[in-house]
């Protein structure tokens, strides 16, 4: 604006005008401005005419603020309180012992489900391929063995078809009814998952039986702990998992969202 | 209570300790939007998002000056809504004047006259402000109206201190070259070139 006739070092000493009117030029530097303008009429206008405007910004007045920026403080009662989009506010402390899942519990929910589905996965699995399955008779669960000890040749009829006996508990074979001597026994109907499964008897009979005695094992082979209830209760835990984690996001979704 | 005091029990979701921050800072954030952004509707948005997006992200905050992080994140703000309003041309910089009453009194015996021109002044400099490219707009108000230091300016705008200093020399020139042009409409007592 203002053309002074030593361009190059006016050129220079206007660079430096602002930070000289800022007083934060080194004392080289500043010594070298005020030499300058000394001789230098269209420089030191030009400091005027900059000093001039820092002044008029100066006196720019901060203007009041119409409305207050304050946030909205929460009430006890969430469901009274307007959030703003976006803002997480703390939980009131009223809420606290009623929603013991908060937003946070989803950290460890996920993985727990996870894990809880995963090993109910694994179970059902193996369940299904019989994995688990015990076929030496050692039953603590829910078995169902009988052993009888049977000479290889009686009919497979009697072998097969079962008897009460009056004044006996439980049931045995109509061929070791009559070997024991018994001749009052009733028939028992045949059941279709009650078809026998002979494999050779276990040394443990020993001297009891006669050579070639066999193990009558009914009904489903036997599993060495209680597949059926764990897989019951990891199925019901993997949807309390899943409620909870809704629950934690609904949570959220109210901590977080307008009210 | 001290600001660490309160931004520590922001940090740990006290709104009540946030809000008094807000309470200390909501001037200087809203005249430096209004001042960017040259619309009052549009500066009280800028600073109520400013106020959220500090609070939401004060767990961030690494100490240092709270002033200069929240204006940074107003700086941020009004950039976001010029870019909005540049997409949409919601504003005009052109047309940009400012209704404030800028200038503050001289003293209570201010003549109708004076009082007129002081009004002309404000509406002057706004104008020039506006004509600013925005990073350099951005450093003179932070230095001139706001007074803030050169090194309060660099971490608002997070540039370098040279950055600062030559931004700042090229948009007082520019507003100075912009009130020249306009100078038989100024004051006398504020003429630049006397």
């Amino acid at each position: 604006m203002f053309r002074g006739k030593g361009e190059p070092m006016c050129r220079k000493v206007r660079g430096m005008l602002s930070e000289y009117i800022d007083n934060s030029l080194s004392s080289e530097n500043k010594s070298l401005v005020e030499r300058h303008i000394e001789t230098c009429e269209a420089c030191s206008k030009e400091l005027e005419s900059l000093r001039m405007t820092v002044r008029l910004l100066g006196r720019v007045s901060q203007s009041p603020v119409p409305r207050s920026f304050t946030l909205p403080v929460p009430e006890p009662r969430r469901e009274s309180v307007f959030v703003p989009s976006g803002l997480r506010l703390p939980r009131p402390a009223t809420a606290v012992a009623v929603i013991a899942i908060g937003p946070t519990s989803l950290r460890w929910l996920r993985p727990a489900t996870a894990i809880v589905a995963i090993v109910l996965v694994v179970l059902l699995m193996g369940d299904f391929l019989h994995a688990f399955e015990n076929n030496a008779g050692v039953n603590s669960g829910r078995g169902d063995a009988t052993y009888v000890q049977l000479a290889p040749s009686y009919a497979a009829t009697e072998q097969q078809t079962m008897v009460t006996v009056p004044g006996i508990m439980g049931q045995m074979s109509l061929a070791t009814a009559k070997a024991v001597g018994y001749t009052e026994y009733a028939m028992v109907p045949s059941s279709p998952v009650s078809q026998p499964i002979t494999q050779p008897i276990p040394s443990v009979l020993g001297d009891e039986g006669p050579t070639g005695a066999q193990v009558i094992v009914r009904g489903e082979a036997g599993v060495g702990w209680p597949l059926r209830q764990i897989e019951i209760g990891l199925g019901a835990a993997v949807f309390v998992l899943l409620a909870l984690i809704i629950f934690a996001r609904r949570q959220r979704t109210k901590g977080v969202g307008a009210g | 209570m001290d600001e660490q005091e309160l931004i520590s029990r922001s940090k740990s979701g006290d709104v009540e300790a946030f809000n008094l921050l807000v309470e200390q800072y909501q001037r200087l954030v809203y005249n430096l939007a209004l001042r960017m952004l040259g619309n009052s509707e549009a500066a009280e948005d800028a600073s109520q998002d400013t106020f959220l997006s500090a609070y939401k992200a004060i767990g961030k905050f690494r100490g240092g000056s709270f002033k200069s992080w929240v204006l940074r994140i107003a700086a941020n703000s009004c950039r976001d809504k010029l870019r909005v309003a540049r997409r949409y041309r919601i504003i005009s910089l052109d047309t940009l004047l400012l209704e404030t009453d800028d200038l503050p009194q001289d003293n209570n015996t201010e003549s109708p006259e004076d009082y007129a021109l002081r009004r002309e002044l404000g509406r002057f400099l706004n104008e020039g402000l506006a004509h600013l490219p925005e990073d350099q707009r951005l450093v003179v108000i932070l230095s001139d109206v706001q007074g803030l230091r050169y090194e309060e300016v660099a971490q608002v705008t997070g540039s370098s201190l040279g950055t600062v200093k030559s931004r700042l020399n090229r948009g007082r020139t520019r507003l100075r070259d912009f009130l020249l042009q306009r100078e038989e409409l100024l004051p006398s007592k504020f003429r630049l070139n006397k």
